[in-house]
């Protein structure tokens, strides 16, 4: 019988380092086969072990269009599992065991204008589904990004939000919440991002919007969503809880009934409101 | 008609099991104490109905401590060995109605879509051998769950004690017909099991209560002499969370299953330091929702057998029964 807790070893094959504290690894199968059969679906998530250490859990932070051939995580580094997991270099094995939890309903997107609202290290959960929107640019409709931290130097892909907004009927608004020192490069804003959002005058009807980032930052933005007539079955995000097993047996994610490593990790802001306040 | 069985030939059929290479699990007397034990000879068993046992027979299924896989660097690789298969025939004898109800109880959450191959081996290989209860006392409450003192869930076989050094065996499975198949006597004695402990609250009330009732500020009330030990959770035949921890060293060694409580303050810990459960009563919120609310949406059980093991090990006179009463007394029926 499988053993569902053993991770398949793979093989870093690219470490970026996005801000001071952040990196982006990027990761294949060292089994060629698993690789070749490897598929997730966009909004899943992983957890990732450096053996010897321990597991952590992150989003896959790409789309899928590469799946057989890579995928990608972002952490920052906050803990002990992270602290070594700032040292693996190209070549290194870490260890993957996924893809688990459900994904963004991108097929009942299409058609639709996509608001994504991301604060700090949330950019990673949303950047796969940025990038699943813009690889199938003609299956949706406007698109608007809005992406602070709190310096320049926190935020994550920052050179990807410039090439985001080269696409066409696409609106990049990047933000930070403390004006950057003389010298440093910024041509974004200076603020919060609700306020952000609430200039961007982002209209409900036929939109969905994804809302990732500290509780503060969501809980500031719903209304103003709220306000442009965007319902809850239309607002989105993805949660996080601590996990161990990211099978539904260990026992911790739990909000009420609902399981974050099975049924989430994305949920419409209706979801949210029927579980109980246990975040 | 009825089958029966001496001490002396209960203890030679698990001898003969133990020659074999079964291995036998079986309360185990310390001083004043009874614990399920692995044992090597049928004699150092205690073949008797207790009520109190210091934990319960969940580790010959769910262990406290659990190798998972091991590996070894080699350069920039690292290499992977599987945990071996269980592959041992198993016996636990001896084990209350209320811990053998508990497996039940536990397979789907261990065979809920994704197979918990660890916990699954164990329980194909194991036949378990239950005592009918002969005496309950305050702690006791498995009426209140659907259990009984003769309840057969979970059982292969349940004695009966006849006290006259003799069982009357009820077999109830295959493998415990296996067991027990020309070991037994035909005899016309038939055991009887004590009256079933009584409770006066209703648990259904009581898991309507926490549904509606998540910010109540008795959780914290009823919550401030428990210490989140966890020993609660160590004893129950039903609490499965467990936490997943590499030992060893970068270059060598294993990953392992250990048993968790939600108790502990770490539990849900997040690594930015935030704590949804930051406090003994979300904590003990959790855990009597876990039981009575979550896993019956999910699993159709209740995530208790209403054995008291609980609030028999709490140092604070604490545990699921008297939290039971507290919520039906102070919410359910003040009205709350």
């Amino acid at each position: 019988m499988e053993n569902i807790y053993k991770p398949d070893p793979m093989e870093v094959l690219g470490v970026w380092q996005e801000t001071g504290d952040v990196k982006r690894v990027r990761i294949r199968f060292r089994d060629p086969e698993k690789a070749k059969n490897f598929h997730f679906n966009v909004g899943q998530f992983g957890i990732y072990s450096v053996f010897g250490v321990g597991e952590s859990v992150f989003n896959i932070c790409c789309s899928n269009s590469h799946q057989t051939e890579y995928f990608e995580f972002c952490f920052r580094k906050v803990g002990r599992v992270t602290e070594r997991m700032w040292d693996v270099e190209p070549g290194d094995t870490i260890g993957f065991r996924g893809p688990f939890g459900n994904s963004y309903p991108l097929k009942e997107w299409e058609g639709k204008d996509l608001v994504f609202v991301a604060g700090g290290i949330a950019m990673p959960p949303i950047r796969c589904v940025i990038q699943y929107c813009l690889e199938n640019r003609d299956k949706y409709g406007k698109i608007t990004i809005v992406y602070g931290a709190r310096t320049v130097g926190d935020l994550v892909c920052k050179d990807e939000l410039d090439e985001w907004a080269k696409y066409p009927n696409v609106d990049v608004l990047k933000t930070v919440d403390v004006a950057p020192a003389d010298g440093v490069e910024w041509n974004g804003r200076v603020d919060f991002v609700p306020t952000v959002l609430k200039d961007s005058n982002v209209r409900g009807g036929n939109a969905v919007a994804l809302v990732v980032g500290p509780p503060i930052m969501i809980k500031l933005s719903l209304p103003i969503l709220s306000e442009n007539g965007f319902s809850d079955d239309d607002i989105f995000t993805s949660l996080e809880n601590r996990m161990k097993c990211g099978l539904g047996k260990c026992g911790r994610c739990n909000c009420g009934s609902v399981y974050v490593c099975k049924e989430g990790p994305v949920f419409t802001q209706a979801m949210i409101k029927n579980m109980p306040d246990d975040f | 008609m009825s089958q029966i069985i001496t001490l002396e030939q209960l203890k030679s059929a698990l001898d003969e099991k133990l020659s074999q290479g079964c291995r036998v699990a079986a309360p185990v007397l310390d001083g004043e104490f009874a614990s399920f034990k692995e044992i090597t000879k049928a004699d150092q068993g205690s073949y008797e109905p207790r009520v109190a046992m210091q934990n319960s027979i969940k580790e010959f299924f769910f262990p406290k401590h659990e190798t998972l896989f091991t590996f070894v660097r080699q350069g920039q690789d690292v290499v992977l060995t599987d945990a071996p298969d269980f592959e041992v025939d198993q016996i636990v004898v001896g084990a209350r109605p209320c811990d053998a109800a508990a497996l039940p109880v536990l397979d789907p959450l261990f065979g809920w879509d994704y197979q918990d191959r660890f916990f699954q081996q164990r329980r194909a290989k194991t036949t378990v051998v239950s005592f009918a209860c002969v005496k309950s006392d305050a702690h006791c409450f498995c009426t209140a769950v659907g259990g009984s003192p003769e309840n057969t869930s979970g059982s292969d076989a349940l004695l009966f004690d006849l006290g006259d050094g003799s069982f009357e065996v009820r077999v109830l499975t295959d493998k415990g017909k296996a067991l027990f198949e020309g070991k037994t006597t035909d005899s016309d004695k038939t055991g009887q099991s004590c009256d079933a402990p009584t409770v006066d609250f209703e648990v259904d009330k009581i898991a309507d209560w926490i549904r509606a009732n998540f910010a109540s500020p008795l959780w914290e009330k009823i919550s401030l002499r428990c210490v989140g030990c966890g020993a609660c959770a160590f004893v129950c035949p039903t609490c499965h969370c467990f936490d997943m921890v590499d030992e060893g060293s970068y270059n060598k060694g294993k990953k392992v299953k250990n048993w968790d409580s939600c108790q502990e303050a770490m539990f849900t810990l997040h690594a930015s330091g935030h704590n949804p459960r930051g406090t003994q009563g979300k904590r003990q919120r959790q855990r009597l929702s876990h039981k009575f609310v979550t896993y019956p949406d999910k699993f159709k059980f209740y995530l208790c057998t209403g054995c008291g093991s609980c609030s028999r090990s709490c140092g604070q006179m604490f545990g699921v029964r008297p939290t039971l009463e507290a919520l039906d007394k102070e919410g359910v029926k003040a009205g709350q």
